[in-house]
């Protein structure tokens, strides 16, 4: 679909609709029209650009997001020959791609590795869960990354772009998905306990799509998720329910004295909407209801991951209620003490710390929605925003400098072939050796996946029919189902 | 040879442009592009916006048939278009409707009461005309239209990216665009002062202030100071394409940024003219500057060098007369010992029990005791004040007492730039735990060093020199011996300016990540020279040993003494004349200049395809009309920007005037005649009334080029004044409007929302002008990180285009209202309508207090009449008095619930929130 041009395209959609008039309120009612008609799928969709274009495999997704760069070396993308170049100087790779500059030796992985499950995948023993999971996930050794700088990096993850102000992936398809449950929001942020990440709700901004799109990010470690839920103390539900219902009359009656313009009718919607939402969002983030199986399995009353494990599950709930899109960050800003995997000064000491907060949980997350069948229209998207080098950073150091130029993330559920390895790194993991996938073509499979042609799926933005892929990507056949 | 088409044949152009497809133009290869190249002259020949502005066009004759001649030119050609459509103008709108639409679309505020009672009683034309002139002569007007002004500019008061940290010295840009609108500045200086106003003679402070536009969007900070060059000229590339484009897109509405890597795909815009643009504006870097003229600077530069020449001197004798006492007492008191170390530039002892403001200040819980500078927990640190003298080869030396060996990151001493980003110091366990090292900026000057782990005890005292050699050699060494061997860094010695550096003792600098040491610092000092090795064992062992002032003091003459005090005494004044000269007045984030290298075309616009040295240019597609820029490839970087600004504003451009009455008319209308204001190009879309945008266009550069006699020409109009009733036959023809048949409702912006609950309870604080308010506080993790609050204090609730816009510490409710991310160019603004906007009007605690300041600024003295109270509210907050029905409702509301919860319907109410 596409947007924000403002004749022909809106206008017949607009008609159709109700008759109405034009400019005002026209993205309001397209949110509305887009929710109820999620709800009633496809019979009065017929021939609406918001019909999906193929047959989508995913509904929603689920994406984990670790800020600072997970080492691809120490986890997953095994390098035997790193072990025998150990301490020996990096010939052959051309100018130093890293942040500080300076690399010392190259280093083998602080990790032994193993192969396992029927995939014989080799994980690092940094994942004693998530590598249980490993004949569910597909894995691609072969990302590419535009930017060494972590937010640079994590927007192009995040948006398509290095810059600030462009639109993030989930604001994408909140605008071309709309949501499956008005009653929630269709993009619902999950920041780490410990902090948010570098550029903060820049990571989740709408950019120059209507603010509807936005993620919304939910306080996870508060008993509001969300700030002005509820009325403050001191208005019994009794006077705020009158209140409400006067509102409603003067509304009714102004939108009555006015007719013809739809935004006024769309602003009484909008109330109710909120009225419901006072309910659905607690009921949501609420665990009531979980068994303490779940409890377990995520660990959410063990203090080693810090109250990440509850925003898995709470991640787990929001889907199975219809948000569109979940994402969790797992890590913080940038600083000291680290609460990231930026691990500079001494990768082991680093990478221990933060795999406590997230391989339990997010492998727990994995079996939670692979037990209930919801892996099977839920995709499941596990990425950070480079990997690391592998050489040390500085001599004699036992940290690892950004890498951008090879690094790993997987993917599993809908749609997804399970257990794959896609591309490959070259033997000391430093340059892409097969199937380069930049971020643009891993945006363009999420939007496959979901019955999307990432090529229109556009809005109009100061000269520029914009897109989450710019003028590139190709969806990533060979991991199809 | 004849170039411009006839005006008809222009205007068949537009179906053209409209049906113009990528395909249709697909890019063309051009290596070597001549300025005059024929086939861009031929594609801008097609496109309407490339023409020159029609002069000639005059309003059609009022159609005779019609009872009420319109007189209003602008009418005349609206309604010769209705007419041809089948569509009629609607009557006008009820007074009332008239001058709430006219208060916010010239001043974003609401009428008084007053003000709508008199104009529903007088709603004749003088009236009415006497109005728009005194909205537009009220400092609200420019208050309003700055608002506009910087959505286009994507002007940002934080840098956004990862660190995202506060501008503090941003607003004074929003200052001038508030002060250019309320002086009603002619729009062609306006644009001349924002592209080169530091440059162009007479420069004047308006000047300098107007060309921050170039530097006032995102700034990625991590991005250019990092070690990778290839990345680091990317950050920079992306840097100058956002320049670039927002002065594309904001004067000329064109998309220049688009041919960065190719021609761009639908206009007469080369790789190459992207290229002449860039080199244009290639000396532009981001940063602060001083807002003084040069008249100004030169006459503060006279004085400080005076001043620094006598601190200089009565510092040489002080120091003098002090050494000599020193060692006197020295050999008095400690008469075995060796002779004194090296003199120092300065030395800071802490066995005074009081610091003079000479020697600096105690900061974030610092303290003195046994003769120490104590340093009790993070955050606590000693500063001096700015030196007055440059320093490069340096050495700096520190006695010290760690608290514990665990900490990391923190320095012992620090000279730093005043504003922390340059800085060298002696570190603790920052890259290698329990380890020391010359610290500096970014890591610069840093290396590992092989010396030993530190093992001092607790309360034990080290002493630590830093020796910066002239060849660019560091030296480091502990209790006089060398720690690790000597290394020169590949970056030479920074250059430390006088006026601009201070020293600081337990921080590593201003603005890290974790930069406290925890512990004592005993002694510290810095010579301006590198010490020897034998120098900085000397000193190791002769200094640590503190003599009180007072015996250095006693053993010199009473004359050495009053000598001595006078030195100092006329150091101090004229440091303090120096400290408030050394910095200007005042300092605004309007970047700083280079002369740049002669610019390089690229080729896909890859760093590394450099493709040939291109002149700073502008658009070769008009180089008939306008000329080029005429300048060879290492012109001055100020040459380039005057030229630039010169072409820009030549009146027979036929871009910046049709832009900006375009964006005029697109905030009175809600919709452009080009309803793509930013893209006037073949991408964008073509104007609903050509003949009209012309006439606008010439008529406001014939009127001087004032944007207020444009508004007032547009705000008479009877299409302005006309009813927004639907009307269902109309809208079967013309659902968008876009013939104007009548005036299109719409919301309030996010800030006028806010503005207008302010304005109604009567907490609006009407000041104008200054610092921006903060309504959030911030936490700093490396990045800075804002948490918004809501409170109702003065200077909170001021209008809200001085609230800081900082880019991740939206407000929640502003934000759901659509205010933009302040790093977008937004030249029109998306109305949404959702459930998050319901629930902030409905709870948030902002608009719980303005319904309830606005129940107790309408309530009636007597409380047993609830009537008066909500008649005033409506009035107030609506414009209008209630219906009987609407007061039936609302008194027997207030009698349940109180005054504040009906203000809460009304502010919550449709009719509230949008103007009709």
């Amino acid at each position: 679909m596409s947007g924000n041009r403002p004749l022909p395209a809106i206008l017949s959609r607009r008609h159709f609709l109700s008759g109405t008039t034009g400019g005002l309120g026209a993205v309001a009612l397209a949110w509305l029209m887009r929710a109820d008609q999620a709800r009633s799928q496809s019979a009065t969709l017929a021939g609406s650009a918001l019909t999906p274009l193929f047959a989508p495999k995913a509904k929603r997704v689920i994406q984990v997001f670790c800020c600072g760069g997970v080492s691809h070396l120490d986890t997953f993308d095994h390098k035997p020959e790193l072990d025998r170049l150990h301490g020996k100087s990096m010939e052959g790779k051309g100018e130093n791609l890293g942040f500080f500059g300076q690399p010392g030796k190259l280093m083998r992985s602080v990790y032994p590795f193993r192969q396992h499950g029927q995939s014989g995948t080799w994980v690092s023993s940094l994942f004693p869960h998530l590598a249980k999971c490993a004949d569910d996930l597909c894995f691609i050794h072969s990302m590419f990354a535009k930017s060494n700088n972590h937010t640079p990096a994590t927007f192009q993850m995040n948006s398509g772009f290095t810059l600030n102000g462009f639109p993030s992936m989930g604001a994408w398809l909140s605008y071309g998905l709309g949501t499956e449950n008005e009653n929630l929001p269709a993009f619902v942020v999950l920041p780490d306990p410990r902090g948010l990440p570098a550029g903060g709700s820049i990571n989740w901004t709408s950019g120059f799509l209507p603010a509807n799109h936005q993620g919304v990010p939910f306080r996870t470690q508060s008993a509001e998720a969300i700030a002005d839920l509820r009325p403050p103390d001191g208005i019994p539900g009794t006077a705020r329910e009158a209140e409400l219902r006067m509102l409603a009359e003067v509304n009714r009656d102004f939108a009555q004295a006015h007719p013809g313009d739809s935004a006024f009718t769309a602003r009484l919607r909008s109330y109710e909407l909120a009225a419901r939402m006072q309910t659905s969002i607690p009921e949501a983030t609420g665990f009531e209801g979980e068994s303490e199986a779940i409890r377990r399995l995520y660990g959410i009353d063990e203090p080693g991951n810090k109250g990440f494990a509850r925003n898995c599950l709470m991640a787990r709930r929001l889907l199975e209620r219809g948000v569109r899109f979940v994402q969790i960050f797992n890590g913080g800003s940038f600083g000291s003490p680290r609460i990231n995997w930026d691990g500079h000064e001494n990768l082991k000491e680093n990478h221990d710390t933060q795999a406590a907060t997230m391989d339990q949980p997010v492998a727990a997350l994995i079996q939670d929605l692979k037990q209930r069948g919801m892996l099977e229209d839920t995709l499941f998207l596990w990425s950070t925003e480079f990997g690391r080098s592998p050489a040390t950073q500085g001599i004699d150091s036992p940290g690892r400098d950004h890498h951008p130029t090879a690094f790993t993330c997987f993917m599993a559920g809908a749609g997804i072939r399970p257990g794959v390895h896609y591309g490959a790194s070259d033997e000391i993991g430093y340059f892409v050796a097969e199937n380069k996938v930049t971020v643009p073509d891993y945006h363009a499979t999420v939007l496959h996946l979901l019955g999307i042609d990432h090529e229109r799926l556009t809005f109009y933005h100061n000269g520029v029919q914009r897109r989450l892929t710019d003028v590139h990507g190709e969806a990533i056949r060979d991991i199809l189902a | 040879m004849k170039r411009t088409p006839s005006r008809s044949s222009w205007l068949a152009l537009l179906s053209v442009a409209a049906l113009m497809t990528a395909g249709a133009l697909a890019a063309d290869t051009v290596d070597s592009v001549p300025p005059s190249d024929r086939k861009i002259i031929e594609r801008a020949q097609k496109q309407w916006a490339f023409q020159p502005i029609d002069r000639s066009i005059a309003p059609p004759p009022t159609d005779p048939g019609s009872d009420s001649p319109a007189a209003h030119p602008i009418d005349r050609f609206l309604r010769s278009v209705l007419r041809a459509k089948g569509l009629s103008p609607s009557p006008p709108a009820a007074p009332r409707d008239q001058i709430r639409r006219l208060y916010f679309s010239l001043i974003g505020l609401p009428p008084s009461p007053e003000a709508t009672e008199a104009f529903v009683q007088d709603p004749s034309e003088e009236r009415y005309g006497r109005m728009v002139d005194r909205l537009l002569n009220q400092p609200q007007y420019g208050e309003r239209w700055a608002r506009h002004w910087l959505d286009l500019a994507r002007y940002t008061e934080s840098t956004g990216f990862e660190y995202d940290r506060l501008r503090d010295n941003a607003w004074p840009y929003r200052d001038y665009v508030i002060r250019s609108f309320n002086r009603d500045k002619p729009y062609d200086r306006f644009m001349r002062e924002q592209i080169a106003g530091d440059v162009l003679e007479p420069v004047t402070r308006d000047g300098i202030l107007g060309s921050s536009l170039l530097v006032c969007g995102a700034y990625d900070q991590a991005g250019n100071s990092q070690a990778n060059l290839t990345q680091r000229a990317i950050t920079r590339e992306e840097e100058l394409e956002d320049l670039i484009s927002v002065v594309g897109q904001t004067f000329l509405g064109l998309t220049l940024n688009c041919a960065r890597c190719h021609d761009h795909k639908f206009d007469p815009i080369t790789l190459t003219d992207y290229y002449r643009i860039k080199s244009v504006f290639e000396g532009i870097q981001h940063g602060e500057r001083p807002v003084e003229t040069p008249a100004e600077t030169k006459a503060r530069e006279t004085q400080i060098a005076a001043l620094k020449r006598d601190i200089e001197a009565a510092e040489d004798q002080s120091r003098r007369l002090y050494q000599r006492g020193w060692s006197l007492a020295n050999a008095l008191s400690h008469p075995t010992l060796r002779p004194a170390g090296p003199a120092p530039l300065v030395r800071w002892s802490f066995d005074h029990p009081s610091l003079s403001a000479l020697e600096g200040t105690l900061e974030g819980g610092a303290f003195l005791r046994d003769g120490q500078l104590q340093l009790p927990s993070p955050g606590a640190y000693f500063q001096s004040p700015l030196l007055a003298r440059d320093l490069r080869e340096k050495t700096l030396e520190a006695w010290v007492s760690l608290s514990d060996l665990q900490q990391r990151g923190g320095a012992a001493i620090s000279i730093e730039s005043a504003d922390g980003t340059k800085f060298d110091a002696i570190v603790f366990g920052e890259q290698q735990p329990r380890k020391w090292t010359a610290g500096s900026t970014g890591l610069e000057r840093t290396r590992n060093l092989d010396g030993p782990e530190e093992t001092a005890l607790p309360g034990t005292r080290i002493h630590l020199a830093a020796v910066y050699h002239a060849d660019n050699s560091i030296a480091l060494y502990r209790n006089g011996e060398p720690y690790g061997k000597p290394y020169t860094p590949a970056k030479p010695l920074a250059t430390f300016h006088a006026g601009d550096t201070r020293v600081v003792l337990g921080l590593r600098h201003h603005g890290g990540g974790s930069p406290w040491l925890t512990g004592s610092i005993h002694q510290a000092a810095v010579h301006d020279r590198a010490l020897s090795a034998e120098e900085v064992a000397a000193s190791f062992r002769a200094a640590g040993l503190a003599i009180p002032e007072s015996e250095v003091l006693a053993a010199l003459t009473p004359t050495q003494r009053a000598e001595f005090a006078a030195a100092l005494d006329r150091a101090q004044k004229a440091r303090e004349q120096l400290a408030n000269l050394s910095k200007p007045k005042s300092i605004a984030y309007a970047g700083r200049r280079t002369q740049p290298p002669p610019t390089q075309r690229l080729k896909r616009g890859d760093v590394k395809a450099p493709d040939g040295v291109v002149t700073p240019g502008a658009l070769s597609a008009l180089t008939e009309t306008l000329g080029d820029l005429d300048l060879p490839a290492d012109a001055s970087e100020a040459d380039r920007r005057i030229r630039f600004a010169r072409w820009l504003t030549d009146p027979r451009h036929p871009l910046p005037a049709r832009v900006i009455v375009n964006r005029v008319w697109h905030h009175h209308f809600g919709q452009g005649l080009v309803s793509t204001p930013s893209d006037f190009g073949a991408g964008g879309t073509p104007p609903t009334h050509p003949e009209l945008l012309d006439w606008l266009a010439a008529r406001f550069m014939a009127d001087g080029w004032s944007l207020k006699a444009l508004h007032r020409l547009i705000v008479t109009s009877a299409a302005f004044r006309q009813s927004s009733d639907f009307q269902a036959a109309a809208a079967a023809i013309d659902a968008d409007n876009q013939w104007l048949w009548r005036f299109q409702p719409r919301r309030l912006e996010a800030e006028t929302l806010r503005d207008a609950m302010l304005f109604v309870s009567g907490r609006l604080n009407p000041q104008v002008g200054g610092p921006s308010f903060r309504p959030f506080t911030t936490t700093d993790f490396n990045a800075t990180f804002y948490h918004p609050f809501d409170k109702d204090e003065p200077e909170f609730n001021r209008r809200t285009v001085y609230r800081m816009n900082v880019n991740s510490g939206k407000d929640p409710m502003l934000d759901a209202f659509d205010c933009p991310d302040p790093s977008i160019k937004t030249p029109r603004r998306a109305t949404t309508t959702t459930p998050l906007q319901a629930l902030g009007l409905m709870n948030g605690s902002f608009t719980l207090r303005q319904a309830k300041l606005l129940a107790d600024r309408a309530a009636a003295p007597d409380p047993n009449d609830p009537a008066t109270g909500v008649r005033h509210a409506y009035r107030l907050a609506l414009g209008r008095s209630p219906s009987p029905d609407e007061l039936a409702r609302a008194v027997s509301a207030v009698r349940e619930r109180g005054l504040s919860s009906v203000c809460w319907v009304l502010l919550n109410s449709t009719e509230f929130l949008y103007v009709r």
